[in-house]
């Protein structure tokens, strides 16, 4: 059996250490670029959500090196159609004529581990001992994107940064262990700090908000973080695995953020619809210079809160900027509307610290 | 007398006459947004959010008319039905964007029969319009008859259509879509009339009786769709299932731009119709659609069968 499985940005990297980990023979899925998103738009239901063409994209090269199962997240709890996503899949990659196994687990930590057991016949120990170690790199990677929020308005030498990550990234895949993440881990952070900054900058703060897989995948939103670092601007977000699984098992942030929207919205409207309004309100609380909101083309969710969004922003007179993404949108378009964004979020910041 | 206004489109629909006949029985006066018109859609094409759904977009037209001519705007908030089934989750957030939008206050109540039934909702929704128990109650039986009668009547028409009394000599197409979409006719283009020109006899999926099917060895059997847990998925696919047993000859889904529950359902409608070599036509409507583009794609279509 070779398994292959969805891709999330830089967090491929972790799962796919998690079934190696297992004993599994993985065959990464490709990365995604606009060759793989046309392919998989192609064999996809026309109107269906932005990420299932970009899976199902990333799907096929991996079947053609051999690859035979396919490990594939489900949302039982949620009203999304992320639900729907390995049904739909395993339906149109059978009709375009590739043969394929899929595992469509719950996100719920018990489904996991009892779809894993399934897969690999590991022990409870091993499977515990996996999933320690690819929680621990998928930290590490979460870490390491903060840092380069942080680091890349504030960079001497244009564009370092980016290299060291794109390293580190690289080399990443190749650790095996824990003693040698931790070890890795030390020599990164040495790399790190030798990145030369200047503090003395003054850097706008922007948030990006909106649905998570967009959100955290730079192949997918055009890079939208990197590009406004290099702008200068310090990018803030919430959204990655970790938030997601603490959500999982804690379900009490849920009322938490309920508690925060209700003058706005009195009910959930799925996936992470009432996340992006609580973080909103929590981002210009703490005085930020903008706000970006990424969704999927059509994404339920977002589109139904979007107008909510758009009253916090008249209310507040925080710069707004609303992207969705489709297998259409040209990087060209993306850019133009930045680049009048970083305009307005630096005229902001201007007006007020003159006063 | 307060007046209570009512949106003809999307979630009034679902249940029609129902909240009609129950505030009337409440004994308020009942302002009915018109059947769906061209100034309705472009007023709610205006305001809302491009992406959204095109029936989404006729909903806020109505609302958009109501406003300032009424009292109250009534938009529930649908969340699960008695099957324990969700609605769209856009049609969670209908209150809260409709607050935003209109100045008239909203009477509002969240239905969520997860959570509690039906008529403890009803209760607690007649107590916000300062009604007794007794009224309240009264007045839901009431409406809950006429919703009967009109059920059965639907029923009536769907055998006398399934089996004419002439013989049969019209072609039998079920169009499947949702309540929305189906009965309004302004939303549809007409759809219904332009078949029957066209001498076929359209077979609305909503029509279908469904009591008897649910009850039989319909559970048991191994089915071909991931198990919906919208309501209206379940629905449609049983009832796919239950006009399957007639002759049927064509089958249309039609589906507003946008709709993204039908971008799943409509994958497994196709299947259903097509594995049975029923020819299968998907017509996708929002508010470019022209008459004319439809008109022809009929005309095709009745021509290949």
């Amino acid at each position: 059996m070779k398994l292959t499985f969805a891709r999330w940005g830089n967090y491929t990297i972790a799962f796919k250490a998690l079934f190696e980990k297992l004993g599994l023979k993985v065959i990464p899925p490709e990365k995604t670029s606009s060759e793989t998103i046309a392919e998989g738009a192609k064999i996809a239901p026309e109107l269906y959500c932005f990420p299932l063409k970009v899976n199902l994209g990333n799907y096929l090269p991996a079947i053609k090196k051999g690859a035979d199962t396919i490990f594939m997240v489900t949302s039982l709890g949620g009203s999304c159609r992320l639900r729907y996503y390995g049904a739909v899949q395993d339906k149109c990659l059978s009709e375009a004529g590739h043969k394929v196994n899929f595992i469509i687990f719950g996100q719920s930590p018990k489904d996991i581990y009892l779809k894993l057991k399934e897969v690999s016949g590991a022990s409870f120990w091993q499977i515990l001992k996996a999933a320690y170690f690819g929680l621990k790199e998928l930290r590490f990677i979460e870490k390491l994107e903060k840092k380069g929020q942080y680091l890349r308005p504030r960079e001497k030498k244009k564009g370092k940064t980016d290299t060291v990550l794109r390293e580190t990234f690289f080399d990443l895949e190749k650790v095996k262990d824990l003693k040698e993440l931790s070890e890795f881990k030390k020599r990164t952070f040495k790399k790190i700090s030798e990145i030369e900054i200047d503090n003395k900058r003054d850097i706008p703060k922007v948030a990006l908000i909106g649905e998570i897989y967009t959100v955290s995948d730079s192949a997918i939103n055009f890079g939208v973080e990197e590009k406004l670092g290099r702008e200068g601007i310090e990018v803030h977000r919430e959204m990655d695995t970790t938030y997601h699984l603490k959500k999982i098992i804690f379900p009490w942030k849920d009322w938490t953020i309920q508690r925060a929207i209700n003058p706005y919205l009195r009910s959930t409207v799925g996936g992470h619809g009432r996340d992006a309004i609580y973080e909103m309100l929590k981002y210009i609380q703490k005085d930020f210079d903008g706000v970006i909101h990424l969704l999927p083309f059509g994404c339920m969710p977002e589109v139904t809160v979007r107008p909510i969004l758009e009253k916090i922003h008249l209310q507040s007179g925080i710069p707004f900027l609303s992207l969705s993404l489709d297998e259409q949108v040209a990087e060209a378009g993306i850019d133009t509307r930045l680049e009048a964004f970083v305009d307005v979020v630096s005229n902001h910041y201007k007006m007020k610290h003159k006063t | 007398m307060m007046t209570i206004g009512i949106p003809r489109a999307l979630i009034y629909f679902k249940k029609p006459s129902f909240w009609e006949s129950f505030f009337k029985n409440l004994g308020f006066k009942i302002l009915l947004s018109p059947f769906t018109n061209k100034e309705i859609v472009q007023m709610g094409v205006k305001i809302s959010d491009p992406e959204t759904c095109f029936s989404n977009k006729v909903f806020w037209g109505h609302l958009l008319w109501l406003n300032e001519k009424c009292d109250y705007i009534f938009v529930p908030r649908l969340k699960t039905n008695e099957q324990k089934l969700e609605y769209c989750p856009k049609f969670f957030a209908l209150p809260d964007l409709a607050k935003i939008l209109v100045e008239t206050s909203i009477l509002t109540e969240t239905f969520n029969e997860k959570k509690e039934r039906f008529e403890t909702t009803l209760l607690k929704l007649g107590r916000k319009l300062k009604k007794n128990k007794k009224e309240i109650k009264e007045a839901a039986k009431i409406a809950f008859l006429e919703e009967k009668k009109l059920k059965e009547k639907e029923k009536e028409n769907f055998f006398k259509k399934i089996n004419p009394s002439d013989g049969g000599q019209k072609l039998k197409i079920v169009l499947v879509s949702h309540p929305y979409n189906l009965y309004d006719d302004y939303v549809n283009l007409r759809i219904k009339d332009k078949l029957e020109k066209l001498v076929a006899e359209p077979i609305l999926i909503d029509e279908v009786p469904i009591a008897e099917i649910r009850n039989s060895k319909f559970e048991t059997r191994n089915v071909k769709w991931p198990k919906f847990h919208w309501e209206f998925g379940q629905e449609i696919m049983e009832k796919i299932q239950a006009i399957l047993n007639y002759d049927v000859t064509g089958a249309i889904e039609i589906s507003s731009f946008g709709c993204g529950c039908d971008a799943v359902l409509k994958e497994f409608v196709e299947r259903e119709f097509k594995n049975r070599k029923i020819p299968f036509l998907y017509l996708m409507i929002d508010e470019h659609t022209g008459e004319a583009g439809i008109q022809t794609r009929l005309e095709a279509f009745i021509d290949t069968l």
